[in-house]
């Protein structure tokens, strides 16, 4: 199968490690990876990207924080300064809810893979458990000592797991009555930003300039050290690598099951906003926000940059990917919510 | 479609034809069909069924459904229809007649009792048998002349009485039978009983109550049978009672009809015959004159309306007068208002009102008709909620005589004396109760209050003579000069105090001290010219400052009011550009402001060039607030910082502050690039300064002081950087993600440190790498500087400790090599199995080569044979290793303490290989001695484990012992499980030992004689 844009040359050229044997079989993983990703996601469409403005959501009164498409890509969940969370049609521009109750600002939201529930969490120090159709708390779980930067539900939905500036990442029980975290894992030196689970593992990023995952099934946990403090992070949609956004402006993809720093995406700008980073739904490219209201799209591989933009007036707080299609969403400082289409 | 068939209750067929009916049920819809015409005993009876075709149900005008449900009740019913009965023709006709007799029903038996008497009576008499009517054999027994009451024809089957069973199941619901006489009763006994049940007689059924239940029961007992096409209930219009009393029979006969009132009706049955005979006279006269009719007829409709008005007048009814109905539920005699009257009567005009708005739906004749309930009092319904069967009220009569009653009030007030009429109307106006009257007049009066009135000349709105400034300025304008104080303290003193009071509280004061200074010498000082008063004027002065200044906080004097008052000149960049850069500047504020809780940006000031910082010098207030910037944008973090320097530039407009801000952030970014040369140059800061980040600096302010040694030797390390630790997920969570729990069955997790100096102490590897030459004194130093006393004891036993026993096992850094002494039968694949994945060495640049080499296999291998296969090239196999995990690597104790970092960290099962490099006692160890070592070791265990766990022990003994031969590859599950075998204790004195490892590390070089002290040990424990 001809793969498009295959530049084998391009890979290992920001090392300068002579061509070992371990080299030529680093270059075989990878070319391997990128096969698998080329093959899983991406036929004959080419490399597409979501970079035309299809349509703008507005109604948030302020910054939107985060953006999240749920699980299947037909709806999307924004939650911002404004203390409200909205649940949208983003394909079609409709506003269809409004959750309110908490009382700071939401800085994360995630929804169950059936849709039926939510878990949002922000500068009130809680987790709020929402039942989606009715709009109505179920609970809230109670447990940060500080605020919580990001939250995500496990596969089963049955476990919710929180980071927070407490420099602790907690996991809580949804099927139990308890507010109580079942599980603190504070070896955190320093706020943790972002919070991925897996089958298996929790995987948080952490501004000591850590990511850290812990394996459940083997009861470890492997820290990668970056040497710069992480703002998020991102997986792979075939698990196998993490993308970390630091603060030094450079956005790190590590393999997974080694440690090993595969690239580096530079050229954007994150200092000192929050912001998201993630992969493109075929694994092909890596997109970032700016803190200078620019979204970039890198190439996976050689890490040049396909495409950059003006999204958004002011810094673009989170971008999220559509799992399936070649769609875009893009929240910002600015209260604007926009789709992004081939 | 509905059929009806010739049941037995049918007493008349009736055969409709479309022709002739005539509109009043207008049937024209109906379809009527012959079915069959039977024929019984050669005789033919006029029995036909019909089938009434009803095209569509629901289309059917309303009207059809009278004309079936008078047919779905007609045993009782008359049909009041106008069919003609006086044609003869027989298809056509409408037949009354004799009950239909079923075939089935008419049995053989009995037609063979009445055919048998005669041939009985001819048998003996033993060969007679004795029937009843029914043709059923009475006598039954062993002498046959005996009454039997069981089995034959009586109750009961051959084996006895059944009896009786109740089953009842979700989908077939017994029902609750009622038992009553009758059901114990069989035909006999009921004929016995027959005569004597009480029954309403329908003869003297003066209203017609009794007929018309009756035939409402009848047929809704006959919906139940048979569900018809229509459902519901059928009306109660249409069914009517089919016998009328007698005197409602002679009344009709007399020429009464329903509805109409009894009285003499001479005039209308006068009009009644002239109008006949009119009708005769027109007849005849009707071929001569034409014109004639007309006449006539205008004659007639003169003479209608007469007649019209005689028509309604007489059709009203004489209301049925009943006398004090019983409605209520209270007991015989009881009378709730028996010593209130009065409420009795109120209440009953309340009734009365409210029948008054119902009284247009009443008829007299549908006394049956209603249906409605009575709600209870006291609860209201909201106005969205449906009446409910709970809404009812219980404790009313089931009767309702409204109707009844309604005509009562007005003839009882007729009757009534015109002054008790009088009163009771007066007492319907005003609502008063009976026997209270309405005072003609009151005292009470409403008094009321009109408004103030507002004078002519207001203005609804204020305006300030002048500005408050101004005033204020008055006194900054002209200062008085300074004048020393007076040599008096006591004076002084006095004239201080008195200046301030009036300052603060105004001339009055002055005034006040002014009279006093009349007859009191010691405010003489208030006159001028006399001693003390210029120190008074110019106390008073400052004073009055002092007040404004505290009046006016943002007058205060800042920077900028000095520099304007000093006539400094202001910064270049603060007029050219105001517009577009206060805008822009507003929005960096406000984008900094919206996310001021979200940014993050852990880097700190200290070791920024002192000359960087030092921007703003000449303006100490300027640069004050710049570093107070700085030090909020830098060490924020996630800081929420809502009181941001709101204190210092109060004073600043909007468009100032927001301008000075540009110049911070420019001046920032400035000091951050120079940062950064510098780091190219020496590449030494941002690495050490994000990794101390996670080691002291967190407890330690925000200035850091930095180590520069320290610095140098970590600029070696290179990112990313991979570390393991040991970490325990809970038994929930593990269940929650539908794991097994790795440490099922494992002893309870250590109690996290207490105090943050442990969690110093065990630093990670790194930090005690570069601190192993001086291994206390840094850490401690730098903390005793910032921690309590408290930590420092608790630091201090465990420094002593390692002191005292220096020699305890260093078992953190026990090399491979050593275990290739013990295992060294045979080492095909050691190097393979040296680096896999988990055992990610420390040091990357020294170990992560075979780790890289192996995983890449690992991973890549079966791509890569493909690949090449495909390329055509030959990959060897042996190159490419099975997924192999280390053997070396059993899981002993000492292994699991080379687990650095968290001192809860102590039991893993995944020991590091890292150290295999690194140390080289394991030479200097006699393998044949360790060899034993272990297999003591492993007799130790046993011995001590079967109370424990017997079964796992000694599966991970003998795993081991064929391990310790074979050197077979284990996985990690053995190994785990190995850890099962160990006792608690053992566990505790691993922690103690690590703890001190770390400690100790300097004496490293006493742990070559590690291996005998502990195997000696571990012989005599």
């Amino acid at each position: 199968m001809p793969v498009a844009g295959f530049q084998v040359s391009t890979i290992n050229m920001d090392h300068n490690i002579p061509f070992s044997e371990e080299r030529i079989w680093d270059l075989g993983l990878r070319l391997w990876r990128r096969a698998k990703a080329v093959m899983a996601g991406q036929s004959s469409s080419g490399w597409e990207l979501a970079v035309n403005e299809s349509g703008v959501l507005k109604g948030h009164e302020g910054a939107v924080l985060a953006v999240r498409f749920n699980g299947d890509g037909n709806y999307c969940l924004t939650c911002g300064k404004d203390r409200t969370l909205r649940l949208w049609n983003p394909h079609r521009g409709i506003h269809i809810k409004t959750y309110k109750s908490h009382a700071r600002e939401v800085r994360d939201v995630h929804v169950t893979t059936d849709n039926a529930k939510l878990v949002s969490c922000g500068g009130d120090r809680q987790l709020f458990y929402w039942d989606v159709s009715s709009g109505r708390v179920i609970r809230k779980l109670r447990g940060h000592d500080s605020e919580v930067n990001s939250v995500k539900f496990n596969e089963y939905n049955a476990v919710v797991v929180s980071a927070g500036y407490d420099r602790s990442v907690r996991a809580f029980d949804c099927r139990s009555q308890s507010t109580e975290p079942i599980q603190i894992i504070d070896t955190f030196q320093d706020s943790v930003m972002s919070v991925h689970l897996t089958k298996t593992e929790i995987i948080a990023g952490c501004v000591d300039g850590t990511v850290r995952t812990f394996d459940i099934r083997m009861g470890r946990e492997l820290v990668d050290q970056l040497g710069h403090p992480v703002n998020c992070i991102s997986l792979s949609n075939d698990a196998n690598c993490v993308l970390a956004s630091c603060l030094d402006s450079t956005l790190r993809l590590l393999d997974r099951s080694t440690g090993e720093l595969l690239q580096e995406y530079k050229g954007h700008k994150c200092k000192s906003y929050k912001m998201d980073c993630c992969l493109t739904n075929t694994d092909a490219h890596v997109v970032s926000g700016s803190e200078d209201g620019f979204i970039y799209f890198w190439d996976l591989v050689d890490a040049s940059i396909v495409s950059s933009f003006r999204a958004h007036s002011s810094v673009v707080t989170s971008v999220s990917y559509h799992p399936k299609d070649v769609c875009m969403l893009t929240s910002s400082v600015d209260g604007t919510i926009k789709v992004w289409r081939k | 479609m509905h059929q009806f068939g010739p049941d037995p209750w049918i007493c008349g067929l009736v055969r409709i034809q479309p022709q002739k009916i005539r509109n009043p049920f207008r049937v024209t819809k109906l379809y009527p069909k012959p079915v069959s015409s039977k024929r019984t005993n050669g005789q033919l009876t006029k029995q036909r069924s019909f089938l009434f075709f009803f095209p569509v149900v629901s289309s059917l005008p309303s009207s059809i459904s009278p004309i079936f449900a008078l047919v779905a009740s007609a045993p009782i019913c008359t049909v009041s229809s106008p069919l003609s009965m006086a044609d003869v023709d027989e298809e056509d006709y409408v037949y009354f007649g004799t009950p239909i007799e079923r075939e089935e029903e008419i049995s053989s038996r009995k037609r063979k009792a009445i055919a048998e008497p005669g041939t009985l009576r001819s048998l003996p008499p033993w060969k007679q048998e004795v029937t009843d009517e029914e043709g059923r054999r009475r006598f039954h027994g062993a002498f046959t002349g005996g009454y039997s009451a069981g089995y034959y024809n009586t109750v009961g089957s051959k084996e006895g009485w059944t009896p009786q069973t109740f089953t009842s199941s979700r989908k077939n619901r017994a029902e609750v039978k009622k038992q009553n006489i009758y059901s114990f009763l069989d035909e006999d006994d009921l004929k016995d009983i027959g005569g004597n049940t009480l029954e309403t007689s329908m003869q003297y059924d003066t209203f017609g109550f009794t007929a018309a239940e009756f035939a409402r029961k009848k047929a809704e007992e006959e919906q139940k049978k048979r569900p018809s096409a229509i459902p519901g209930p059928a009306p109660d219009e249409i069914v009517l009672p089919a016998s009328s009393s007698i005197g409602m029979r002679l009344l009709m006969k007399m020429g009464w009809r329903q509805g109409h009132s009894i009285k003499d009706s001479n005039a209308e049955s006068l009009s009644e015959i002239r109008r006949e005979a009119r009708k005769a006279f027109m007849a005849l006269s009707s071929n001569k004159a034409e014109p004639d009719i007309s006449e006539k007829d205008a004659d007639g409709t003169d003479e209608f309306p007469d007649m019209s008005i005689d028509v309604l007048r007489n059709s009203e009814n004489t209301p049925v007068y009943v006398l004090n109905p019983k409605q209520d539920m209270y007991g015989l005699g009881y009378d709730p208002f028996k010593h209130a009257p009065e409420f009795r009567d109120s209440k009953r005009l309340r009734e009365s009102k409210s029948r008054e708005t119902k009284r247009s739906k009443v008829h007299m004749g549908s006394l049956l008709s209603s249906n409605s309930k009575k709600y209870a009092p006291g609860f209201g319904i909201g106005a969205l909620e449906e009446l409910d069967a709970e809404d009812e009220d219980i404790y009313a009569s089931g009767f309702d005589y409204e109707q009844t009653e309604v005509e009562l009030e007005p003839s009882k007030a007729v009757s009534s004396s015109s002054g008790d009429r009088m009163l009771q109307l007066e007492h319907k106006k005003r609502g008063s109760l009976l026997g209270f009257k309405l005072a003609s007049d009151s005292d009470y009066k409403l008094e009321r209050f009109y408004p103030p009135a507002i004078p002519s000349n207001f203005r609804p709105i204020h305006k300030f003579g002048a500005p408050l400034d101004q005033t204020l300025k008055n006194y900054n304008s002209v200062p008085p000069p300074d004048a020393p104080p007076p040599e008096n303290t006591n004076l002084r003193l006095l004239i201080e105090g008195s200046a301030a009071m009036v300052a603060r509280c105004g001339k009055s004061i002055e005034d006040l001290y002014m009279e006093k200074s009349k007859t009191n010498p010691l405010f003489l000082f208030l006159k001028s010219g006399a001693e003390g008063y210029d120190y008074y004027v110019r106390k008073l002065w400052e004073n009055k400052q002092k007040f404004v200044d505290n009046l006016k906080p943002a007058e205060k004097l800042t920077a900028e009011n000095r520099g304007r008052i000093l006539g400094e000149r202001p910064l270049a960049s603060t007029t050219s550009r105001v517009n577009d850069v206060s805008v822009k500047a507003r929005e960096v504020i406000n984008t900094q402001s919206s996310h001021g809780d979200t940014v993050t940006k852990p880097i700190s000031l200290a070791d920024l060039p002192d000359s960087a910082i030092k921007q703003f010098k000449h303006d100490p207030a300027k640069q004050e607030r710049f570093e107070l910037f700085l030090k909020e944008k830098y060490q924020g973090g996630l800081r929420a910082s809502g009181t941001r320097s709101s204190t210092s530039t109060s004073t600043m407009s909007e468009a100032d502050r927001a301008r000075e801000r540009l110049d911070f952030e420019a001046a920032a970014e400035a000091i951050e690039k120079g940062k950064q040369t510098i780091q190219i140059s020496a590449p030494s800061t941002d690495h050490t300064k994000d990794l101390l980040g996670f080691g002291e600096d967190r407890f330690v302010s925000s200035t850091l002081i930095e180590n520069s040694e320290t610095k140098l030797e970590e600029t070696n390390v290179v990112y990313p950087k991979r570390e393991q630790f040991e970490w325990r997920p809970s038994p929930i969570l593990c269940k929650r993600f539908d794991l097994i729990d790795p440490y099922m069955g494992k002893p309870p997790p250590v109690p996290r440190p207490r105090s943050k100096m442990d969690s110093l102490i065990f630093l990670p590897e790194i930090f005690k790498s570069s601190n192993k030459e001086d291994a206390k004194s840094p850490i401690g130093n730098s903390l005793e500087a910032s921690k309590s006393g408290l930590k420092e004891a608790e630091a201090e036993p465990s420094a002593s400790e390692a002191d005292v026993a220096p020699t305890s096992p260093k078992n953190v850094e026990r090399p491979v090599d050593l275990y290739k002494a013990i295992f060294s039968d045979d080492s095909d694949d050691d190097e393979a199995d040296a680096g896999p994945a988990l055992n990610q060495a420390l040091n990357p640049v020294k170990s992560s080569e075979g780790a890289n080499k192996t995983l890449n296999r690992l991973v890549a291998g079966d791509f890569l044979e493909s690949l090449g296969k495909e390329l055509g090239l030959e990959v060897p196999p042996g190159s490419i290793p099975g997924p192999s995990l280390n053997a070396n690597t059993v899981s002993l104790p000492e292994e699991q303490k080379s687990c650095k970092g968290g001192d809860d960290r102590d039991n893993t099962p995944f020991p590091k290989v890292k150290e295999t490099k690194s140390k080289d006692y394991g030479s200097t160890v006699d393998s044949s001695r360790e060899k034993k070592r272990s297999h003591s070791k492993h007799h130790r265990r046993r011995s001590r484990t079967p109370d424990l766990d017997p079964d796992s022990g000694s599966d991970s003994d003998s795993h081991r012992r064929h391990r310790s031969r074979s050197k077979k590859r284990h996985d990690r599950r053995d190994r785990s499980r190995s850890r099962d075998s160990e006792s608690s204790d053992e566990a505790y004195m691993n922690r103690k030992e690590r703890r001190k490892k770390h400690h100790s590390r300097h004496h490293e070089h006493k742990k070559k004689d590690y291996g005998d002290k502990y195997s000696d040990k571990k012989r005599r424990s």
